[in-house]
């Protein structure tokens, strides 16, 4: 199937939509809706993989709990910050955990306003991906304080409250308001999305308190005209919020280090190469996500072959602006003609961290390079293995950026040396299991696959072709309405 | 509870009681009455504070019910503790001198070696909380040492003895009395018995002990300390035959000639020493300007070493040297300088160039040289240095003699060994009373004096800790801390003190030294009335109250100083002394006092173990010091920068039979061939501080050689072992950080320190003219307004701009600041563990750097207290504004506020803020638990109130001792002035021993700071940043000998011996 013709607009405004987003005859619309919602109904089609899965991360996400509690009860020194590294595992995990949230937001929103109907079959799970990313990066910033108990004042509860305001000038304080933004949109727009489907749930259940449950999240969707006319505007506002937080978000979190004067820190490629780095990591993550999940569910027609080739192709192409970003920061190092610039990219060259640094590069800038071959594009091990890469080379990067900056910074007698304690690994390792939890909990309580623009797109298909039988698919599927296609109005 | 019925009461007894009182005596019992020893013991056992602990697992249940009731019913009776008759001032009405809150300060003095330094310590409702110098003393004038600050934290140590022992068990002093008087009487005219003291000046102890040797005739007095003055004596026995004390003028001396002696650290009048040393290095010549540069004087510095001392940073030209090779280099010097010292060959590792340049400018000193040499050199070096010193023309005028100070100056190796002798050979010890001193733990170990312990009758040790010592013998006596008692003590120079106490001992059992020794021979006394009543009789005249007053009051006895004595130099004696070649075959080692524990005598003082060491800034340990190249030969590759944890290799030095297995450290500037252990660590019986640290170097050490040996071979075990290090890093890295240069240097380009890296930059005129400056500064180097903090208003009319100035030029990176500094502001100690992990307390560091080739490196410290930014980096990024900047322009931390995010600590780019990872502030933590698990309600006795007790989690770092500043504010304000320059002095300023620190003023013009401040040397770290610091620096100068640098192809400095 060749992509390029079928993304080709032809002359007038049209949704992008290609036979290969929904391979293979036969499908219909209540076929299509009964699969997905078969994950939430019918317990008994989740394979053994997903308790083997579920245990395991129930199992580290009782290790957070445990750091936490543990963190609490004797304070910072049991990770492994200290000056003059006062920053480590702490915030590379929240900047890592942030950016992985951002595939979801670009493929709800971005690819939504720029109609990629492609993102049909993986925007439900990649925003709840952002959902739980963001949750397991909010609990960083909090718990990484000296004394996480008085975290509010960094709250503009102003004087009335505390008597006091918080310092606005703080990239900290632009980052609460950022990534609590970011947090609120993301499951807004998460849950709009999700009011259609929940009503489809309620119609299609025979169990009566979920059919309650249900039809409480529906808020009373009756999949009127009327409601989808609504639905259409409220979901293209919330995704017009969320197009600028995508850009914001990262931004304003490399804010944390290119407002600082730390030599690593102090630049103003962060932003644009913060963001890029993002949805870099976070495609890598969709992928290592969806990869499993299409094998294991037989989504195979559903996050096709050309969706994994096109998360590949977004991968390399963020990869390359990250890429570009090592290469500039090499540069700009030599160029300002500041030594302490370009005594930190020396010392990320061949001081005591230049294995990660290395392994960065490696990792982020060289191995993805693979992916300019169709062929490794449309395999699944080699992309599964190709997105591991990438998260780590993520991981890395913050972590070159945050303590290898630090721990050798302007004044060589208080060079120091960072090592990530017992608990700085706890805290990570159990974030992924908190991140598992929810990711898998999800996948049994909601359609991880967006089922009504699924339909959509079958529509799509079947209209692009002149085979559409609208009327008979109604008779059936009551419940949902299958749009009509608004963009030629 | 019946008595000891061995001895029943008779009323023979009673009666005889009786018949001695009159007056109102009032006895409870017929066994009070009796006053037998039987009845202390049943009183002392009464006290339920001082019972020994019953075993509740051998216990039965009738007998814990028992013991559970009759606890319950005492419990009681827990309120009626007698209170100590004397003296008890009902504060009814507060007393006008007494001000809760205002604290009171008392002259009185440290006694380290038995030598005085004048202190004055600060006591707020009654807490000794900080020791200051005396200004009015002559051995600190005002200033400081690490050491005599921390004498303080031993008075508070959780860890000190607080009863008196007999074989382990709790016993009292009246027991301990009894037996000491009755085996006295055995003895009759005391044979056998045996003191052994510590150097002693003490005129009121001398006068005691001899009393009590007195009336004893066959008892002896043997003294002894590690590290001692041995040499010294017998040096001045050989020149002069007499032991004599020598006095140094280093503020007259324009050449100086240091033969392995580390005066600005380990001599005694070190503090005095370092501030005449000084005024011979500033150059602070206001005049000069770049226009007009003028001719400078300096002294210049020679030092040839044995193990790199801060002394010898401070050198224009310094060797290292093996210690034996010390000698030939003084009989060469000796034998230029026209002394018949005998023939000797220039040691390798001498240039014959570096040689003859060095004596032709000793000589055209014209008097005005010293040549001096350390304690742990043998008396021949010591003799030569006096033969030396009456050659230049020194003697009378920067070298002075005197009597010596101590009050029975003895060989004291030899005295030790006459002790052990005398037992061994007919068992002629029977009491060994040992007052102080741990003579277990530091005395040569083939003396093996743990044996005499174990095998005299009757052995009693009076030490502040259950230590080595106290462990082998008999009885433990716990002894006062110099602030609990009243004694007496000479300084360097002879120069008597009162040392007067400043709290009642902590610990009821505590005695001093004279109060034991006197109670040997009477009732046991007040060490206040001892001295008293020994200086009354020294002082008989009308106005002796008065000038008893007036002693107390000042710390010091006017004109008590020794006067200048001329002694004859014996001329034959440089050519008769000579010491005896070393093996030269193996490595050459040597022992030395480690620089923040010394002896040991302070292992258990956590502010000496944590901090760093000037040269390796090393903590918690001692190593093996030897330098790269040897460490190389013997296969180990030690490293010398790196991580701030470094696993260092363990190697087991053996010599003489005798082994030690020790981690090694590479310094650079340590002769080849050599390795030097600091003495002072791995002890093993002290308190929580103590327990762990480093390694027992005294292992090493016999009567034969104390200091040196040859001979000694390594091993390497392959073992490592962590070392904790406040730093790790060696090199500027071609930054401008640390400014240096030669005096030469300075008179050609005054301004050689302002360079673009440590200046403010300036904007390109082009951008001037597009963007006139607002701020009247004609600076924009940011698109933002520059925060110019105009502190001066119509409602601020004092407003005044705090600023620091420290001459790197005189600073000798001796720690006194930073100890100082951990006084003041209650800055917790936090152990070896949270060392390695690079979360150290010390809110001033001196930052040490080495420039130049391994073997004989230039080194410099740099102490870097907050800069207190005017465009502070770390205040924007706080998002709870808890650091702020002040009227005053101090960058202020608001520890309430502080949510510890650790930005500001982060964007900080000198480094300067401490965190609280845990909660160290609990009190003194166990290096093994820390965290607070060990609150010592003691600790809490030695904070400042007048600054707040960080608690986990919160940010913090210098203030400028905001709180003196406070102080100043509030008197100044309450007299409706301005405060003045000089007024307020900072901690680190106060205890500087050489005024490197000046605090003020800068907005005023005449202040002293902002004099310094205009000097042309002046430079700011990191000035490029935009930073603009308040903490600002004078370059370091050097003036080397323009006929030595010549000759040398390494740079324009020390020679490079390779």
């Amino acid at each position: 199937m060749d992509i390029e013709e079928t993304t080709q607009p032809d002359g007038h405004q049209e949704d992008l939509i290609s036979d290969s987003m929904l391979p293979g005859k036969g499908h219909d619309y209540k076929n299509l809706g009964d699969r997905i919602a078969a994950l939430v109904l019918q317990q008994r089609v989740h394979p053994y993989a997903w308790l083997v899965t579920f245990g395991i991360g129930f199992l580290l996400l009782n290790v957070m709990l445990m750091s936490i509690t543990y963190l609490l009860y004797k304070g910072i020194g049991i990770f492994g910050v200290n000056v003059p590294a006062g920053w480590g595992l702490d915030i590379i995990n929240f900047v890592w955990w942030i950016g992985i949230g951002h595939a979801g937001t670009l493929i709800s929103a971005i690819l939504l306003l720029l109609k990629q109907r492609w993102r049909s079959s993986i925007n439900r799970f990649a925003e709840a991906m952002t959902l739980f990313a963001v949750a397991c990066a909010g609990i960083y910033p909090l718990l990484h304080t000296g004394r996480p108990w008085n975290a509010y004042w960094l709250l503009p509860l102003g004087p009335n409250i505390l008597g006091l305001w918080p310092q606005f000038r703080s990239p900290l304080l632009w980052d609460v308001f950022a990534v609590s933004t970011y947090a609120t949109v993301s499951a807004l727009f998460w849950y709009v999305g999700l009011i259609p489907d929940l009503a489809m749930l309620r119609d299609k259940t025979t169990s009566k308190p979920l059919k309650v449950i249900f039809g409480l999240g529906a808020l009373g969707w009756r999949g009127a005209s009327r409601h989808w006319a609504r639905y259409e505007t409220a979901y293209m506002v919330l995704a017009g919020i969320s197009a600028p937080l995508v850009l914001s978000v990262h931004t304003i979190v490399s804010f944390d280090f290119a407002v600082g004067i730390v030599p690593g820190w102090h630049t103003t490629i962060f932003p644009p190469y913060f963001v890029a780095g993002a949805v870099y990591a976070g495609f890598a993550m969709v992928l290592t996500v969806g990869i499993p999940i299409r094998a294991w569910y037989g989504l195979k027609d559903m996050i096709t072959m050309t969706h994994i080739d096109w998360m590949a192709k977004i991968m390399l192409t963020t990869g390359l602006i990250v890429f570009y970003g090592y290469i500039l920061e090499i540069f700009f190092g030599w160029y300002s003609g500041d030594k302490y610039e370009w005594a930190m990219i020396l010392n990320r060259f061949r001081g005591p961290y230049w294995l990660t640094y290395w392994a960065l590069l490696t990792c982020n800038g060289i191995i993805p390079q693979l992916l300019w071959s169709a062929k490794v594009r449309r395999n699944l091990v080699a992309v599964f293995l190709i997105s591991q890469t990438v998260s780590i080379g993520m991981w890395l990067e913050r972590f070159v950026i945050i303590p290898v900056s630090l721990h050798r910074d302007y004044i060589p007698s208080s060079w120091g040396y960072y090592t990530p304690s017992f608990w700085d690994w706890s805290m990570f390792i159990g974030t992924m299991g908190f991140f598992i939890v929810l990711m898998f909990g999800f996948m049994r309580v909601l359609p991880i696959i967006n089922m009504f623009e699924m339909k959509e797109l079958l529509f799509g298909i079947k209209h692009k072709h002149g085979n559409d039988v609208p009327d008979r698919d109604r008779t059936h599927t009551i419940e949902v309405t299958p749009p009509v296609d608004e963009h030629h109005d | 509870m019946d008595i000891n019925p061995k001895r029943p009461l008779d009323a023979r007894t009673f009666r005889a009681k009786l018949e001695g009182q009159s007056g109102k005596q009032y006895w409870r019992s017929l066994e009070e009455l009796a006053d037998t020893p039987e009845f202390r013991e049943f009183l002392f056992d009464e006290v339920p504070q001082h019972t020994r602990s019953f075993d509740i697992q051998g216990m039965d249940r009738r007998r814990f019910l028992t013991l559970a009731g009759a606890s319950l019913a005492l419990a009681g009776l827990s309120g009626c503790r007698w209170l100590p008759a004397k003296k008890v001032v009902p504060a009814a009405e507060q007393s006008e001198d007494r001000v809760i809150s205002i604290a009171n300060i008392y002259a009185t003095s440290v006694i380290e070696h038995g030598l005085a330094t004048g202190v004055w310590v600060t006591s707020n409702e009654g807490r000794p909380t900080r020791i200051e110098g005396n200004p009015e003393h002559p051995a600190s004038l005002g200033s400081n040492s690490s050491t005599v600050q921390a004498t303080l934290l031993d008075l508070y140590d959780p860890d000190r003895s607080q009863t008196v022992s007999n074989l382990g068990s709790i016993s009292n002093w009246p027991a301990f009395l009894e037996t000491m008087r009755s085996a006295l009487a055995e003895t009759k005219d005391g044979t056998g018995l045996r003191i052994l003291t510590e150097t002693v000046t003490s005129p009121t102890l001398t006068h005691q002990i001899k009393a009590l040797l007195a009336k004893y005739p066959g008892a002896k007095w043997h003294q002894y300390e590690p590290c001692g003055r041995d040499n010294v004596v017998n040096g001045a026995k050989a020149a002069f035959g007499q032991p004599v004390n020598t006095l140094y003028d280093f503020s007259k001396a324009d050449r100086i000639l240091s033969l392995d002696a580390d005066f600005l650290l380990s001599m005694p009048g070190h503090i005095r020493y370092s501030r005449d040393f000084a005024v011979k290095r500033r150059v602070r010549s206001e005049e000069i300007s770049a226009e007009q540069p003028k001719k400078l004087e300096m002294s210049r510095f020679y030092m040839v070493e044995s193990c790199p001392s801060i002394t010898g940073t401070m050198a224009d030209h310094r060797l290292p040297l093996r210690a034996s090779q010390v000698e030939a280099l003084a009989r060469a010097v000796a034998g230029a300088l026209g002394v018949d010292a005998g023939a000797a060959a220039l040691p390798a590792g001498v240039p014959q160039p570096w040689f003859d340049a060095m004596i032709a400018d000793l000589k055209t000193a014209n008097g005005a040289s010293i040549v001096l040499t350390g304690d742990h050199q043998p008396p021949a070096v010591h003799v030569l240095c006096h033969a030396i010193n009456a050659a230049l023309g020194n003697v009378g005028k920067t070298v002075n003699y005197t009597d010596p100070v101590e009050s029975q100056p003895v060989d004291q190796l030899a005295s030790l060994r006459q002790l052990v002798d005398d037992h061994k050979i007919d068992g002629a010890v029977k009491i060994l009373l040992i007052l102080g001193g741990n003579p277990v733990y530091n005395a040569p170990v083939d003396l093996e004096f743990g044996h005499l312990l174990d095998t005299t009758r009757l052995t009693a040790h009076l030490s502040m800790h259950e230590d080595e010592t106290s462990a082998r013998c008999q009885w433990h006596l716990p002894e006062a801390h110099a602030l609990e008692a009243w004694s007496d003590a000479r300084a360097y120079d002879g120069t008597l003190s009162i040392v007067q106490p400043l709290i009642a001992p902590l610990y009821e059992g505590a005695h001093s030294t004279l109060e034991l020794v006197s109670a040997l021979t009477g009732p046991m006394p007040n060490s206040y009335d001892l001295v008293y009543d020994y200086w009354t009789a020294q002082k008989p005249a009308p106005d002796f109250e008065k000038w008893w007053q007036k002693s107390l009051h000042d710390g010091v006895i006017k004109n008590s100083a020794f006067p200048t004595k001329a002694f004859p130099l014996n001329p034959a004696a440089a050519k008769a002394t000579v010491t005896p070649a070393i093996d030269d075959k193996g490595l050459e080692l040597l022992l030395l006092p480690d620089p923040t524990v010394r002896d040991g005598r302070f292992a258990n003082n956590g502010w000496m173990q944590e901090l760093p060491k000037p040269l390796t800034k090393l903590t918690w340990d001692n190593a093996a010091l030897m330098s790269q190249a040897t460490a190389e030969k013997l296969g180990l590759a030690p490293s010398i920068g790196g991580l701030t944890v470094a696993d260092e290799k363990v190697v087991e030095f053996v010599i003489g039979g005798r082994k030690l297995k020790i981690p090694v450290l590479a310094l650079p500037g340590h002769p080849d061939d050599a390795v030097t252990i600091h003495l002072g660590y791995g002890r093993t019986h002290v308190g929580k501080i103590g327990t762990g640290t480093g390694f027992n170097g005294y292992l090493l050490c016999t009567t034969a050689a104390p200091y040196f040996a040859g001979g000694m071979k390594a091993t390497n075990t392959g073992d490592t072992y962590p070392l904790a290090h406040t730093r790790s890093h060696h090199s500027m890295e071609g930054r401008d950080i640390l400014m240096e240069g030669t005096l030469a240097e300075f008179l050609l380009h005054p301004e050689f320190a302002k360079t673009e890296a440590t200046t403010t930059p300036e904007i390109p005129v082009d951008d001037k003219q597009i963007e006139p400056a607002e701020s009247g500064k004609g600076k924009r180097l940011s698109l933002y307004d520059a925060q110019d903090h105009e502190y001066k208003t119509d409602e601020n009319a004092f407003a005044y701009s705090w600023g620091l100035s420290i001459d790197n030029n005189v600073c000798i990176g001796c720690n006194a600041c930073v100890t100082a500094c951990q006084n003041e502001n209650n800055i917790p100690i936090v152990g070896k563990d949270q060392v390695q992990r690079g979360r150290e307390m010390h809110w001033i560091r001196i930052d040490r750097y080495y420039r130049g080739p391994i073997s004989n490196p230039h080194t410099f410290f740099e102490p870097v207290t907050c800069m207190h930014c005017e465009n502070a980096p770390c205040e924007p990024v706080c998002p709870v504004a808890a650091t702020v900047h002040s009227m005053e322009g101090l960058n202020q931390m608001v520890y309430n506020r502080c949510v510890g995010t650790r930005y500001c600590s982060n964007n900080c780019p000198y480094k300067v803020r401490r965190f609280n990872f845990y909660k160290y502030t609990a009190g003194q933590p166990d290096p093994d638990k820390l965290n607070g698990n060990n609150d010592s309600l003691v600790l809490q006795l030695l904070s400042n109130p007048d600054v707040t007790v960080r608690g986990r989690g919160v940010m913090e770092k210098c203030s400028y001792c905001v709180q003196r500043i406070n102080h100043a504010r509030t008197t100044a304000k309450k007299e409706g002035r301005a405060i003045k320059d000089g007024e307020v002095v900072t901690a680190c300023q106060q205890s500087c021993p050489t005024q490197a620190i000046v605090f003020g003023d800068i907005a005023d013009k005449t202040t002293l700071v902002s004099k310094l401040k205009a000097l042309p040397t002046d430079y700011t770290m990191l000035g490029e940043l935009n930073t603009r610091p308040r903490t600002s620096y004078l370059a370091r100068l050097r003036n080397p000998n323009p006929n030595i640098e010549a000759d040398v192809k390494n740079g324009p400095d020390t020679p490079v011996v390779e």
